[in-house]
C-alpha cells in the first residue's frame, strides 16, 4: 500500500553516526566538493546522452544523498526535480540487505507509488563505500526518458486510467553488480522502450552515476567516511537552522491561496489545489488539504514525491538563495499532503501529466498565499502550459519520430517586486535549453512559422509580467499531434493586486476552415501542410498596473509588450505620437487625471 | 634574425614581450584604459630604448607584433558601445531575448535581465524565409524590408546585425537586405550572420551576431587606431591580433567579425603553455593563471588547447565562436574575505587594484587574499611587491581581519587567515574540478602550469589536493600571456553547417564546404604574405549520434593548404565514422556501433609556421641544495613554522629549494609546501615537485 510506503519513506530521519568534529570551513569545503561531483555527473550525462530531452533540454539532475536517505548535495537541474531522487534511493535502501548492496552497483528506479517522481523520470544510483565498508553516500541522476514503455509514444496518455497503461514501473532495479552490467536487466528496459536512442541514455545515466560514485569514493579516501559523514551532518543542520531563521522573521499567521486548473485530461472542471501556510516562530507549515480529491480526475494527481519536490522548490525560490540546499530544508518545513487528494494520489494512478499540473498549481498557490508577507521573492516557479504540442510520425524507413516541441518560447515569465518578468520562463526553469528551428527543421518535417511574443498577454502591473510567444508550427507531411490545453479560463494569477498573465490558446489546422481550437486534449491527426498555433501565456504582473512609472509604460510601448491601448486601459497612461514613428511621449496631464478617475474606480468597486 | 613583439594589454598592466632570436625582453606599463594604444605606444619605446635604439629602427625592423586586447570584453562590461538594431526573420523577432531559455542563476528570483544591446524596440522583422536545404520558401518583402530599415534609422542606429534563419546555407537575401541597408543608412556598420557565424542554430548566430555589431566599432576603431600610431612610427608589416581560439590573425581577417578577439586575454597563456608543456614533455597541463581579481583555469591536452564553439556566455551574452575554453573564478589576490550567515566566504567581490588589499595601504579596509597569506607570512612586508613598485605593509590587516573574519568567527587572526587560505584553495579546486567535468579526465595525470602574480603561491597546494605530481612555473610568468601570444600561429578556424545523416551525405557538397573554407583561408594568408604550402590545414568534420545536441570533432585530413583537401572517397567516409565512434567511446565511454551518426557540419583549422620563442626544456640531471638567505615564520599548512627564504634572482639551473622554503621572484612568490621541492631547470624555470 504506497500511502504507508510514503509515510514510512517521508519520516524525518536521524543524523549519520560520526564522531569527527567538523568546523564550517571544512564542511563547507565538502559541500563545495558535493556539488561540483554532481555537477560532474549531470554534465557527463549531458554531453553522453543521446535523447534531446536530456542533452539539449538539460532535464537532466544529479545529487548525493546521504546513507540515512537524506538530500546531501545537489547541482544544476531543475529545482522541483532535483528534490525528488531522495525518496525513490529510500525505497532501495529499505532493501540494502536482500539487494546486496556493494561497491561498484548501480540501481534504477522510477516508481511513483515506491519514491519515485513519475514514470518517465529515471532514478538512477551508485553507492559509495568507506574504508570500512561502511555505506557513507549515494550518487543519484535523475533524467526525463523520452518514452516509457507505455501504450502512447512518449509516456503521456492523456486518456490513462491507471499507470499501467503509462508503462513500466520500476521499484528498484540492479542494472550493475560489483561493476558487471546486468546485461538481462539492462536488454529488458531497453525492449521496453520505442526509442533506440534509448539504449544511449541508459548507458549514459549508469557511467555518469558511477563517475559520481568513483568521485564520490576519492572524496571519503581523502577525508576519511567519517568527518564526511560530519560535515553532511553540519551542512544539513546548517540549512535547517538557515531556513527557520527566515521563517522567523516573517510575520506569525495563516496564509492561504487557492488555485484551479480549467479542467482534466477528459473535461472534470475546475480542479482546486488549497494551500494553507502557517507561520508560527520559526516553524512553517504548508498544508495542502482542502486540495481535489474527486475520484473521476483522470490526470492530474500528482506523486507523492513530486508534491513535495515542487512544494519545496516555491519555497527555496522565497528565501536566500544562499541557503544551501539539503535535507535541512525538508527538516524545517512541516508539509502536509493529505492522502487520497491530487497531491498524494491512490496507488496506481496515472501519473505522468501530475507532473505538469496540478504539480505547477501547489507551487503557484504556495506563492500566492506567502506573496502577502514575502513581496521581494514572490515569483511563481510554474509552467502552466499543458504540455508542449508534440508531433509524431514515420520516416521513409518506417522510424518513428517525434518533434517534442520544446521549442524556444516565453511563457509564465512573472514579475516580482521591482523586476518585470523577463527572458523565457520562471528562474526554476533556467538550466532548459529550448529546441531549435534550424536543428527541428533539418531532422523533422517541420516548418517553425512563428515564436514572437504576443503584446498585451504579460500582466499588468507595477511591475509587468512578460508576455507571452505564439508558437506557430507547420508539419509538412502527415503527422499525429498530441495536446493537453489548460490555463485558459484560469491562467497565471497576478499578485498583490497584478493583473493574470495572459491565457493560454491552441488551435490546429490554424488559418484554414476546418480550423478547431483545442479546448481539452487530443490526439489528432493532421494533414499535410497543417499549422498548428500555441499562444503560450504570459507572467504574471505584480501590483497595482496603476502605480506603473508612466515612462516604463511608454518603453513598453516602445517595445511592443503593450500596445497604446492597453497603456490607456490598463495603466492608465495617455499617449502621444506613434510606436512606428518611434516619437511616443507621454502626456502627463491626460496620464493623472486618467489615473485619479481610475483610481476612484477601483476604489469604488467591491 | 626575426624580431618579434606580443603586447598583451589587460585590466591592469600592459605586458609586453620581445623576442630577437633567442633573446627575450620583458616589460610591464600600466593600463591606459581610456586610449589603450598610449601604453602599448609607451611601452615599446621603453622596449626600443631598453635595446639601445629609436622606436623608429626598432618597429621598421620589427617582423611581427602580435597584440592581445581586451577591448570587446571592455565594450560589454561597461556596455558602451554603438546605438545596435537587429533585422531578422519574420516570426523570430524575440530569439536574443528569450536565450533559448537560459538564466544564469535557477534559484534566485530577484536576478535582473542582461542589459539590452539591442531592445525588443530595435529588433524589426521582414518577411522572408530560406528552408533548411537552402530553398526559398517566401521571398525576401523589399517594400517591409525598406519600412524596418527606416524605422531603424529613426531610432538613430548606428551598427545593424542580420540574422536570417538558414542565412549560412543560403545568405542571398541578407546579402540583399545589407545592400538595403548601406543604401539607406550610409555610414551605418553591418553584421551579417552568415559571415560572423555561419553554422546552426539560430539563437547562437543570431547572438553573436549582435554582439559583434555591438562591440565592433569599438574594436574597428581601436585596431585602426593601433594600426595608424604604429605605422607612423614606422611598422610596416600586418598587426596580428589574438583571438580567443587560440591563434593569431590579421586586421583585414577581423573586420568583417571582430568578435572574434572577444576573451581572447587568457588565450595567449594558454597557447604559451601548451609550448612549454611540449618542451618540457609534458603534453599535459592544466594551466592556472591567478592574478589579482581571477583565478583562470584551461587545459592543455596532447599539447594543443581545444577551442570550443558552443555554448560560450560572455557577460550575459551567448558568444558561440571557438574559444579556447578557461573557467574564471573569482578567486584572486584582492578577493575579499568576509562572514556571511556564519559562513566564511571568500570572492567574488574584489577589491582590485584600487584601493586594493588593506595590505597595499592605499585606503583599503577589508581583508583580502593577499592580506591573509602576509598574515600566513608567505609574503613580506620587508620584501618588495610588485617588482619593486611599493612595499607591503602589516598596517590595518589585523585589525581588518578580526573585524571582518575572527571576530565573527570567534578565532584568532591568524586562524582566520589560514581558514581564507583553506577556502581559496578549496575554491580552487572546484573550479579545476569544473573544468575536467564532463571531459572525463583525471587531473592526476597532467602537469600544472602556474603563473600570474598569486598562482605560485598557491601552485604546489593545489597540486597536492588534485593529486598532481609536478608543476611548471615559468620564470617568465609576469609576462606569460605576452610571450605566449608570440607563440600563437597565425590562425584561421572556421565551420560550416551541413546537417545530415553519414548514410545520406553527399560527398561532393562536404568537399564543397571544405573547398570554400580553405579558398577563404588561403586568401586571407595570402593577403598576409604566408605562401599556401607554408599553411597547414586541418580538415575536420563534426559528428553525433542522432538525437544529440552536441558534437564531436573528428580530424578527416592534414597537409599544406595548398595541396590537402577535404575531398573524401567512401572508405574515407567510413574512416571518419569509425573515428568517430572510438572517439565517443573514449569521451563518453560507450559508443551505438551500428547506428550511422549524424554530421553536423565541416570545419577547417590552417594556421601558418611562425619563428617561435623557444621554451626550454625539462630538467638537469644534477641538483644541488641551496641555503636560504633568510628565514621567517610562516604557515605553510601545518600551523607556523620557521621557513627558509630565498632570493629568486639569485638561483641557476641545478640548484633545488627544500621544504618548507619561500621563493622570492621579481612579480611573484613561489611557495615550496611540506612534501614538495622546487628545482630549477635547464631553461631557468621552476619546477615543484613531490618530494620522493
Amino acid at each position: 500500500m504506497s500511502y504507508e510506503v510514503n509515510r514510512r519513506l517521508v519520516r524525518r530521519r536521524e543524523p549519520l553516526p560520526s564522531a569527527a568534529e567538523i568546523d564550517a570551513v571544512t564542511a563547507g569545503i565538502i559541500r563545495g566538493a558535493f556539488e561540483t561531483i554532481c555537477y560532474e555527473t549531470a554534465t557527463h550525462l549531458g554531453r553522453a546522452a543521446s535523447s534531446a530531452i536530456i542533452n539539449q533540454s538539460n532535464e537532466r539532475n544529479a545529487s548525493v544523498i546521504d546513507a540515512h536517505g537524506r538530500l546531501a548535495g545537489l547541482s544544476v537541474g531543475i529545482p522541483q526535480l532535483l528534490f525528488i531522487s531522495p525518496l525513490a534511493v529510500r525505497w532501495g535502501l529499505e532493501h540494502f540487505e536482500v539487494d546486496d548492496w556493494g561497491p561498484g552497483d548501480v540501481f534504477v528506479g522510477n516508481d511513483p507509488d515506491h519514491g519515485g517522481g513519475h514514470l518517465p523520470d529515471y532514478n538512477v544510483y551508485a553507492p559509495c563505500f568507506d574504508a570500512a565498508g561502511e555505506l557513507v553516500a549515494i550518487q543519484a541522476l535523475q533524467a526525463h526518458q523520452g518514452d516509457t514503455g507505455g501504450k502512447d509514444p512518449g509516456g503521456f496518455s492523456v486518456d490513462a486510467t491507471d499507470i499501467y497503461q503509462e508503462g513500466m514501473a520500476i521499484p528498484r532495479l540492479k542494472l550493475v553488480h560489483r561493476g558487471e552490467p546486468r546485461r538481462d536487466a539492462l536488454e529488458m528496459l531497453v525492449r521496453n522502450n520505442r526509442f533506440p536512442s534509448f539504449s544511449g541514455d541508459i548507458a549514459a545515466m549508469v557511467s555518469g552515476s558511477q563517475r559520481g560514485a568513483q568521485l564520490l569514493d576519492e572524496l571519503v579516501a581523502k577525508w576519511g567516511g567519517d568527518a564526511v559523514r560530519g560535515a553532511i551532518n553540519w551542512n544539513i543542520r546548517e540549512t535547517e537552522r538557515r531556513f527557520r531563521q527566515e521563517v522567523e522573521g516573517w510575520p506569525d499567521g495563516c496564509y492561504e491561496a487557492d488555485v484551479w486548473i480549467d479542467h482534466d485530461t477528459v473535461g472534470n472542471e475546475d480542479v482546486q489545489v488549497h494551500v494553507a501556510c502557517t507561520v508560527e516562530g520559526d516553524q512553517l507549515k504548508v498544508d495542502l488539504t482542502g486540495s481535489d480529491a474527486r475520484p473521476e480526475l483522470t490526470c492530474v494527481w500528482n506523486t507523492f514525491s513530486n508534491s513535495r519536490g515542487y512544494a519545496m522548490a516555491q519555497l527555496v525560490s522565497m528565501v536566500d538563495p544562499s541557503i544551501v540546499k539539503n535535507e535541512g530544508l525538508f527538516d524545517a518545513v512541516e508539509m502536509v499532503l493529505p492522502e487520497g487528494t491530487i497531491v498524494h494520489p491512490p496507488p496506481d494512478k496515472p501519473a505522468a501529466l501530475g507532473a505538469f499540473h496540478p504539480a505547477c498549481e501547489i507551487g503557484e498557490a504556495i506563492c500566492i498565499a506567502l506573496s502577502e508577507i514575502l513581496p521581494r521573492r514572490s515569483s511563481p516557479q510554474v509552467y502552466k502550459l499543458g504540455m508542449p504540442n508534440a508531433v509524431i510520425g514515420v520516416d521513409g524507413q518506417g522510424q518513428m519520430w517525434m518533434d517534442q516541441g520544446v521549442d524556444v518560447r516565453a511563457s509564465d515569465a512573472s514579475a516580482t517586486e521591482g523586476i518585470d518578468g523577463w527572458g523565457s520562463m520562471c528562474s526554476g526553469l533556467g538550466n532548459l535549453v529550448l529546441a531549435q528551428a534550424e536543428d527541428a527543421e533539418s531532422r523533422f518535417p517541420v516548418l517553425n512559422l512563428s515564436r514572437e511574443m504576443t503584446t498585451d498577454t504579460g500582466g499588468a502591473g507595477r511591475w509587468r509580467g512578460q508576455p507571452g510567444t505564439r508558437n506557430i508550427k507547420q508539419v509538412l507531411e502527415p503527422t499525429t499531434a498530441v495536446a493537453w490545453m489548460v490555463s485558459k479560463k484560469h491562467p497565471l494569477r497576478g499578485l498583490r493586486g497584478g493583473a493574470d498573465g495572459g491565457p493560454y490558446s491552441n488551435f490546429f489546422e490554424f488559418g484554414t476552415d476546418r480550423e478547431y481550437e483545442i479546448e481539452n486534449s487530443i490526439q489528432a491527426q493532421l494533414p499535410a501542410d497543417a499549422v498548428i498555433a500555441y499562444q503560450y501565456g504570459g507572467g504574471a504582473g505584480f501590483e497595482d498596473a496603476l502605480l506603473r512609472d508612466p515612462e516604463a509604460v511608454r518603453e513598453d510601448v516602445l517595445d511592443e509588450y503593450v500596445s497604446v491601448e492597453a497603456a490607456r486601459d490598463l495603466y492608465g497612461v495617455v499617449l502621444r505620437g506613434s510606436v512606428e514613428a518611434s516619437d511616443l511621449e507621454v502626456d502627463a496631464e491626460a496620464t493623472r487625471r486618467l489615473r485619479e478617475e481610475r483610481g476612484r474606480a477601483e476604489e469604488a468597486a467591491p | 634574425m626575426s624580431l618579434r613583439i606580443g603586447i598583451d594589454v589587460g585590466g591592469t598592466f600592459t605586458d609586453f614581450a620581445l623576442l630577437d632570436g633567442d633573446v627575450v625582453l620583458l616589460e610591464k606599463m600600466s593600463s591606459t584604459p581610456d586610449d589603450n594604444s598610449l601604453a602599448v605606444m609607451a611601452g615599446l619605446e621603453k622596449l626600443a630604448a631598453r635595446r639601445g635604439q629609436s622606436l623608429g629602427e626598432m618597429l621598421t625592423a620589427a617582423d611581427a607584433i602580435v597584440h592581445g586586447t581586451t577591448v570587446a570584453d571592455n565594450a560589454l562590461i561597461q556596455m558602451k558601445g554603438p546605438v545596435t538594431g537587429l533585422l531578422t526573420t519574420e516570426g523570430f523577432r524575440d530569439e536574443l531575448e528569450l536565450r533559448r531559455g537560459y538564466k544564469e542563476d535557477i534559484w534566485d528570483v530577484r536576478l535582473a535581465p542582461p542589459p539590452a544591446i539591442a531592445p525588443r524596440r530595435r529588433r524589426l522583422t521582414v518577411p522572408e524565409r530560406i528552408r533548411a536545404d537552402g530553398s526559398i520558401h517566401t521571398p525576401l518583402d523589399e517594400a517591409a524590408a525598406r519600412r524596418a530599415i527606416e524605422r531603424l534609422g529613426r531610432q538613430g542606429v548606428e551598427s545593424v546585425a542580420i540574422s536570417l534563419l538558414f542565412a549560412f546555407v543560403n545568405p542571398i537575401h541578407e546579402q540583399r537586405l545589407a545592400e538595403l541597408v548601406a543604401e539607406m543608412l550610409p555610414g551605418v556598420e553591418i553584421s551579417l550572420s552568415h559571415e560572423v557565424l555561419p553554422r546552426a542554430p539560430e539563437f547562437e548566430r543570431t547572438s553573436t551576431t549582435v554582439v559583434n555589431a555591438f562591440v565592433g566599432p569599438g574594436v574597428s576603431g581601436y585596431l585602426d587606431r593601433l594600426v595608424e600610431r604604429l605605422s607612423e612610427a614606422g611598422y610596416a608589416r600586418d598587426l596580428l591580433v589574438m583571438q580567443s581560439s587560440g591563434g593569431v590573425m590579421t586586421r583585414e581577417y577581423l573586420r568583417s567579425m571582430p568578435i572574434r578577439i572577444l576573451a581572447s586575454g587568457p588565450a595567449g597563456g594558454v597557447v604559451g603553455g601548451a609550448r612549454v608543456g611540449a618542451a618540457k614533455s609534458a603534453p599535459d597541463l592544466l594551466c592556472v593563471d591567478m592574478g589579482g581579481t581571477s583565478y583562470d583555469v584551461s587545459m592543455v591536452m596532447n599539447g594543443s588547447a581545444p577551442a570550443d564553439a558552443g555554448w560560450n556566455w560572455h557577460h550575459r551574452y551567448l558568444v558561440a565562436v571557438p574559444m579556447v575554453k578557461v573557467e574564471t573564478l573569482g578567486a584572486g589576490g584582492g578577493s575579499i574575505a568576509q562572514v556571511r550567515h556564519g559562513v566564511l566566504e571568500v570572492g567574488p567581490e574584489s577589491a582590485g587594484a584600487d584601493p586594493g588589499p588593506i595590505c597595499y595601504g592605499r585606503g583599503g579596509q577589508r581583508p583580502t587574499v593577499t592580506d591573509a597569506i602576509l598574515v600566513l607570512g608567505l609574503l613580506s612586508p620587508e620584501s618588495d611587491f610588485a617588482g619593486g613598485d611599493f612595499r607591503l605593509s602589516r598596517d590595518g590587516v589585523d585589525g581588518g581581519f578580526e573585524k571582518e573574519v575572527a571576530g565573527p568567527l570567534g578565532c584568532s587572526v591568524e586562524e582566520a587567515a589560514f581558514d581564507c587560505w583553506r577556502i581559496v584553495n578549496a575554491n580552487m579546486t572546484q573550479a579545476v574540478r569544473r573544468t575536467t567535468a564532463g571531459k572525463g579526465i583525471d587531473p592526476r595525470g597532467l602537469t600544472m602550469l602556474a603563473y600570474g602574480g598569486n598562482g605560485p603561491v598557491f601552485a604546489a597546494i593545489q597540486a597536492e589536493e588534485l593529486g598532481i605530481e609536478k608543476v611548471v612555473v615559468p620564470r617568465a610568468s609576469p609576462a606569460f600571456s605576452a610571450l605566449g601570444a608570440l607563440a600563437a600561429p597565425p590562425m584561421i578556424d572556421e565551420e560550416r553547417s551541413y546537417l545530415v545523416s553519414a548514410a545520406a551525405a553527399d560527398r561532393g557538397h562536404l568537399g564543397g564546404l571544405w573547398g570554400e573554407l580553405s579558398k577563404r583561408a588561403k586568401g586571407f594568408f595570402e593577403a598576409a604574405g604566408f605562401a599556401s604550402s607554408e599553411v597547414r590545414a586541418d580538415f575536420q568534420m563534426n559528428l553525433r549520434y542522432p538525437g544529440q545536441n552536441w558534437s564531436l570533432t573528428v580530424g578527416v585530413a592534414s597537409g599544406s593548404c595548398d595541396q590537402a583537401t577535404g575531398d573524401l572517397d567512401a572508405a574515407g567516409l567510413e574512416k571518419t565514422i569509425a573515428r568517430f565512434h572510438e572517439l565517443h567511446e573514449e569521451e563518453y565511454g560507450y559508443n551505438r556501433h551500428g547506428e550511422s551518426p549524424e554530421i553536423t557540419g565541416v570545419r577547417l583549422v590552417s594556421r601558418a609556421a611562425i619563428p617561435e620563442p623557444r621554451f626550454g626544456s625539462g630538467p638537469t640531471e644534477e641538483f644541488r641544495d641551496v641555503t636560504p638567505s633568510g628565514e621567517r615564520r610562516a604557515n605553510l599548512g601545518r600551523g607556523f613554522e620557521p621557513v627558509g627564504i630565498y632570493h629568486g634572482p639569485e638561483l641557476v639551473p641545478g640548484d633545488r629549494v627544500k621544504a618548507p622554503g619561500i621563493i622570492e621572484e621579481t612579480f611573484t612568490t613561489i611557495v615550496v609546501y611540506p612534501g614538495w621541492q622546487a628545482v630549477v631547470d635547464a631553461a631557468g624555470d621552476y619546477l615543484l615537485l613531490r618530494a620522493s
